[in-house]
């Protein structure tokens, strides 16, 4: 009998700040700049998570890759499908994203819901307790907003959140531990 | 909270125009007449407009006319929407105010450039700023937003005037007549209707004071001197045209843009112009609310009267019911059955702080009030006593409880003001639908609003008088 274990360690890019409390499972790639807040979770069931840079992902979120419904996830001939989340995207309290496909400079407001069969492109924003799970590419600049899911096209694209990213990348690390980076040491170098 | 407590579950009928039942935190009780009211049977005022969003306070429609008469279409227009705060005609949420920096050049050195701050308009909700619809940033944070023009203002203006004019004759002329028929006995007072008249054309209800010996021809803000003669003012008709625009030639074959169609609520929010097109949607300001205040009609006295600040939630004058009238409460209900006697247990709370008597009668046959009950109760036919409320007893350990020699099987428990009784319930009817009990309940109500009388008669300076209210309960379906 032979048991195998497969330990499968994040790849949190240097310049990243990923705490240690956030839970991280299976095979997840974190570009820098970005921030991970404690309670966040970003679970790779089905298949790999890249993030990009300067992505903002707060308390509570879920981000998770998982099997579609009614597959049993010890199927053979299941490809493994990857979920791409592009830069400067915002992930705020509470919400979950399945979304396969997400492109830059979207937010996602708190306790927003985004199917697997939803692809976001650029410049989105997704409204607070908006359940979104239709099986479209949502167009650039739109903004899904209100209890009916009122949607609206908007002129400009979301600002991304530098100051907020230089804030917390200093802050974090003054009150939680941080996961450790591919190259470089566990905390990152206090100002 | 509310939904915990289910107020909905106990009704008490208010005899008015209407037999109403609702739940006693929804009533007032006039304690002039001695008698429930509810929200049908109440005028409704209204005191002051204040805006939502800055809290600031409009002075009164009236206060506005009185002191300009001439301008008395404007300022309706203006009168109820706030001047500092705007909606979204998106989603019409309220705006905030953003700023933003933008490089602009010195005055003396044009050369140089320094960072000024400009102004927007942004909707937190749906996202909407005031660049969408081409409106150019402000350099002052506030009192630099205009509204559009409407191109029909005029005409509206002289269309309301004229109107107007025809509603003050009308006034007269009605006044007049019932000032004709006024016998000479009578004290120069109106019938109860005329105070509550709601002048036409939107000019808000006025009340009518009563002054003796003065002539009766005054209105409220919009009165004229006897004899002055009024300015006529003459109106062309509207004129009908028998050419139209065409529409346009790609009216069949041009692709919609979704995003730019308005809806019909954003479109009717702005009735002067009703846009088609997302991008002619500019904010509006502020809609005001208003504070009301609620009078008894056969009395007259206020029921409810708000504190003038916005900013406050207290009533000057607040005569709810619950401050009067013990309250029944549903605590627990037994599994009902069709035809089995069940006993449910309710709490009565006595809100003054005197000792209630309160007294439990069941309907009789036939009796008109009783049209939604289902089953037959059996109410305890000996008097229950409440103590007064007494706003120390939580903090006051030392003091000895009060002894009522309840019979247990009529009183459950008794905490300060409160006791707990049961009821036998025996449901008549075996279909679908909550089984609803009614009964009477009967209390003395010390009134302490009554004038005193003179005590040389030895008479206590408040007597009690014995009320009886008509109570409904809704105790849930039956549970085969």
């Amino acid at each position: 009998v032979e048991f195998v274990l497969h330990v499968q360690v994040a790849n949190i890019a240097a310049g990243a700040v990923v705490c240690v409390e956030s839970e991280i499972r299976g095979d997840v790639t974190i570009g820098p700049r970005t921030v991970v807040h404690p309670k966040a979770r970003i679970i790779a069931e089905a298949g790999p998570i890249i993030i990009g840079e300067g992505n903002l992902i707060e308390e509570q979120a879920l981000i998770i890759n998982s099997y579609p419904e009614n597959i049993m996830p010890d199927t053979e001939g299941v490809e493994p499908k990857t979920m791409t989340i592009g830069i400067n995207n915002v992930f705020e309290v509470g919400c979950v994203s399945q979304a396969l496909k997400i492109g830059d400079n979207n937010v996602i407001e708190s306790k927003a819901d985004l199917g697997k069969n939803v692809i976001l492109t650029s410049g989105c924003i997704v409204g607070a307790c908006c359940q979104v799970n239709t099986c479209e590419v949502i167009p650039e600049n739109t903004v899904i907003y209100g209890s009916n899911c009122m949607r609206r096209v908007q002129t400009e694209r979301p600002q991304p959140q530098t100051l907020q990213l230089d804030f917390l990348m200093k802050i974090l690390p003054n009150y939680h531990h941080m996961k450790k980076t591919v190259k470089g040491t566990s905390t990152p170098v206090r100002n | 909270m509310a939904s915990l407590l289910q107020p909905d579950r106990v009704l008490y009928l208010v005899h008015g125009e209407k037999k109403i039942r609702s739940p006693l935190s929804t009533l007032y009780f006039c304690r002039y007449c001695s008698e429930l009211r509810s929200l049908e049977c109440v005028s409704h005022e209204v005191d002051s407009h204040y805006c939502p969003s800055c809290l600031e306070n409009m002075p009164s429609a009236e206060a506005k006319l009185k002191k300009n008469r001439k301008r008395i279409c404007n300022q309706l227009n203006e009168n109820f929407r706030c001047a500092n705060c705007f909606d979204c005609p998106c989603c019409m949420h309220t705006l905030s105010t953003r700023a933003t920096n933008i490089p602009a050049p010195l005055p003396d050195d044009p050369s140089k450039t320094t960072m000024k701050k400009a102004y927007y308009l942004a909707c937190g909700f749906c996202r909407w700023t005031s660049r969408d619809v081409g409106m150019a940033d402000k350099s002052v944070a506030s009192g630099g937003w205009q509204e559009p023009d409407n191109p029909h203002t005029q005409r509206i203006n002289k269309l309301i005037e004229y109107y107007q004019q025809l509603a003050q004759r009308e006034k007269l002329e009605r006044d007049r007549k019932k000032l004709a028929r006024r016998r000479p006995y009578m004290p120069l007072a109106f019938s109860q209707h005329t105070i509550h008249v709601v002048e036409k054309y939107g000019l808000g209800t006025r009340l009518q004071r009563q002054r003796p010996g003065a002539p009766i021809t005054s209105l409220a803000g919009l009165s004229l001197k006897e004899g002055e003669d009024q300015k006529e003012i003459n109106i062309e008709p509207a004129q009908a045209l028998d050419e139209v625009e065409p529409l346009p030639e790609d009216c069949y074959t041009r692709p919609i843009n979704l995003p730019e169609v308005t809806s019909l609520r954003q479109r009717l929010l702005q009735p002067d112009f009703q846009p088609a097109g997302a991008s002619q949607l500019h904010p509006k300001h502020k809609h005001l609310l208003i504070k009301r205040s609620l009078r008894c009609r056969k009395c007259e006295h206020n029921l409810s009267k708000p504190e003038f600040n916005p900013t406050s939630i207290k009533f000057k004058i607040q005569l709810v019911a619950v401050s009067y009238i013990p309250e029944v409460r549903i605590m627990s209900i037994p599994n009902l059955r069709f035809q089995k006697e069940c006993q449910v247990l309710l709490t009565l709370t006595n809100p003054v702080e005197n000792i209630t008597h309160v007294t439990l009668v069941g309907c009789e046959e036939g009796d008109p009030e009783d049209i939604n009950s289902t089953a037959k109760v059996m109410v305890p036919t000996k008097e229950l006593v409440l103590a007064g409320k007494d706003a120390a007893a939580d903090y006051d350990e030392l003091a000895e409880p009060q002894d009522f020699q309840d019979d247990p099987d009529v009183v459950a428990f008794r905490k300060s003001n409160k006791i707990g009784f049961f009821i036998k319930v025996v449901p008549q009817r075996e279909e679908d639908g909550d089984v609803t009990v009614s009964f009477k309940i009967r209390h003395d109500f010390r009134n302490l609003a009554a004038p005193i009388r003179p005590s040389e008669e030895g008479d206590a300076p408040t007597e009690a008088i014995w009320l009886t209210h008509h109570v409904e309960l809704s105790l849930g379906p039956i549970i085969a």
